[in-house]
């Protein structure tokens, strides 16, 4: 979370238009997960990954390790649907366990392989935007989109009270250790609660003073502020229009001669 | 210091009604469940364009009494006016003091609710209803004289303290207070950015904006100010220029404060025989010095 919020900052990526990248990656990513076809997510994947690295300048290793985080929960939930647990055995393998198979079709594999790609193709849309636009331009971007104010001005508290919040969880939890606050398992459970109350107490004592500070500057119940745009480029739009036509071009052909 | 003799100069000739911009008249104040009051009775009148500073001790009312002067809270009995009127505590009579007196808090992390430094100082002047291209105008005007400029474009729990203090004070700067009240604004900073925003207060003063600050340094408060209120326990214990503040001994140690280290300084050589000739204390360690200088010479 904050190592993606660091990253984001240094993009090289962050002054394009924060509406032009919120639109690539929302309607890749739909089509991604519309197709649920190989011959999409390889290309969307590869895309992203050049956008990403090559054009943002995220760091190849980070990016890598990032990937690694949902990949393993999608190696979890492939695995189900690629092994199944029979009476009889299928096709592709069989490994007998007592009167039972741990088995599997080759139709099953081919499906958790296209699982598996799809997945990756998505979460590398959602990592392109979270890695290269600033929470803040992408709530501007909301803004402009129309989403419901009350859900923008949410997101906006919700995200500058993540870092104030952690700052205060990480000081009080120094102060523990350093009193050999987690000197065994009992000691660690109890300051853990001990840290998550007063960190709750501490958070409506600041929204009490947040809200006065608000107040103090004629908030009257809407958050309306001013953001540093750069204007979204037509040539930028019709780039992306165009990616999109021809990944549903691919997978319309794919569809049609190969099957996938 | 002879800039400061002409402001209160110009400040006395002042019709009365144009010379008062904040008027607390018996104001008593009392936090919800507490006992006791957290502002006992307080009158007291503050020159337009003076430097007023506040102090006393924790729990002494100083914050207390800003957040009345705001509108956020509103005093159990007594009146507050600002610029003649008496506070009108509905939406448009809020909004008219708050447009005038504006607070920059003491933990810029309760004052900044936006990741993002301009959009951080755009809400207030949004706020205000002017039109969008006259608040962008603002918006800029304000970081540049700041000098946000070199850290605007970084996220705001990146910024050091400093940083956010410069924020919060463009925060409120932004909206053009006639009253620009600062707690304790340079709690928590390194001498450097000390320097920094208090840089940022007199200039601010010099522009004929009143400022009121609250403050532990009595030094600072004793060399900057043009006036002094002492408050202990919720009331007034003395409000004057700081030398009538600070030459009643009795009052600062009642508010646990000693007499600034200059005029301490001062008194110890005037005890030695040094400064015979009833000069007025210096307000500073230069004037000190200076006036050392002079006796100095006159010997020589």
């Amino acid at each position: 979370m904050l190592l993606i919020d660091k990253l984001c900052y240094r993009s090289r990526l962050r002054y394009v238009n924060a509406s032009e990248k919120l639109l690539y990656a929302a309607a890749t990513l739909i089509i991604c997960i519309v197709s649920r076809s190989a011959a999409t997510a390889v290309p969307v994947f590869l895309v992203n990954l050049a956008l990403t690295v090559g054009k943002g300048g995220i760091p190849l290793s980070r990016y890598l390790r990032l990937l690694l985080i949902p990949a393993a929960f999608l190696a979890a939930g492939t695995a189900a649907v690629a092994v199944n647990l029979s009476e009889t055995p299928m096709d592709a393998f069989a490994f007998p366990v007592g009167g039972w198979y741990i088995t599997g079709s080759t139709e099953g594999a081919r499906q958790a392989l296209t699982l598996c790609l799809t997945a990756m193709a998505a979460v590398s849309c959602l990592y392109f935007l979270a890695l290269n636009t600033v929470m803040t331009d992408i709530l501007g971007a909301l803004r402009k989109w129309k989403v419901p104010a009350l859900l923008v001005e949410l997101m906006l508290l919700i995200y500058r009270f993540i870092f104030v919040l952690a700052g205060t969880a990480s000081a009080i939890r120094t102060s523990q250790v350093s009193r050999l606050g987690n000197r065994n398992l009992k000691t660690g459970v109890r300051s853990f609660g001990a840290m998550a109350s007063s960190l709750f107490i501490l958070a409506l004592k600041r929204s009490n003073a947040l809200y006065d500070a608000m107040e103090s500057r004629c908030y009257d119940g809407t958050i309306c502020v001013l953001s540093k745009e750069q204007p979204a480029k037509g040539t930028g739009i019709a780039a992306i229009l165009f990616y999109e036509a021809a990944l549903l071009f691919i997978w319309a052909l794919a569809h049609r001669y190969a099957g996938v | 210091m002879d800039d400061r003799q002409n402001r209160m100069e110009r400040m006395e000739r002042m019709t009365e009604k144009e010379n008062w911009i904040i008027e607390a008249r018996d104001v008593s104040f009392s936090y919800e469940g507490d006992d006791k009051k957290a502002l006992d009775h307080i009158s007291l009148k503050i020159r337009k364009g003076s430097r007023v500073a506040f102090m006393g001790g924790n729990g002494s009312g100083k914050s207390t009494f800003f957040l009345c002067l705001n509108g956020i809270h509103r005093p159990d009995s007594g009146t507050i006016s600002i610029d003649g009127k008496p506070v009108r505590y509905q939406r448009k009579g809020l909004l008219d003091v708050r447009r005038k007196v504006g607070i920059v808090f003491q933990e810029p992390d309760d004052q900044l609710f936006s990741a993002s430094v301009y959009e951080e100082i755009s809400f207030g002047v949004q706020n205000l209803g002017v039109d969008e291209a006259r608040a962008k105008q603002e918006v800029e005007r304000v970081i540049e004289e700041l000098d946000i400029a070199p850290f605007q474009d970084r996220p705001v729990h990146a910024l050091s303290g400093g940083q956010k203090k410069q924020v919060a004070i463009a925060d409120i700067l932004v909206m053009h207070p006639e009253v620009m009240i600062l707690d304790e604004p340079a709690s928590a900073l390194d001498p450097v950015h000390t320097r920094k925003v208090r840089g940022i207060v007199d200039r601010l003063a010099d522009q004929g904006i009143t400022v009121l600050m609250a403050t532990h340094d009595i030094d600072y408060a004793y060399a900057w100010s043009d006036e002094i209120v002492l408050l202990h326990e919720g009331k007034v214990l003395r409000q004057g220029t700081p030398d009538i503040v600070c030459a009643d001994r009795e009052a600062l140690k009642q508010a646990g404060m000693e007499a600034p280290t200059v005029l301490r300084m001062y008194g110890c050589l005037r005890e030695k025989g040094l400064f015979a000739d009833g000069s007025a204390a210096p307000r500073s360690m230069e004037g000190l010095l200076r006036l050392l200088e002079q006796t100095e010479n006159r010997k020589g």
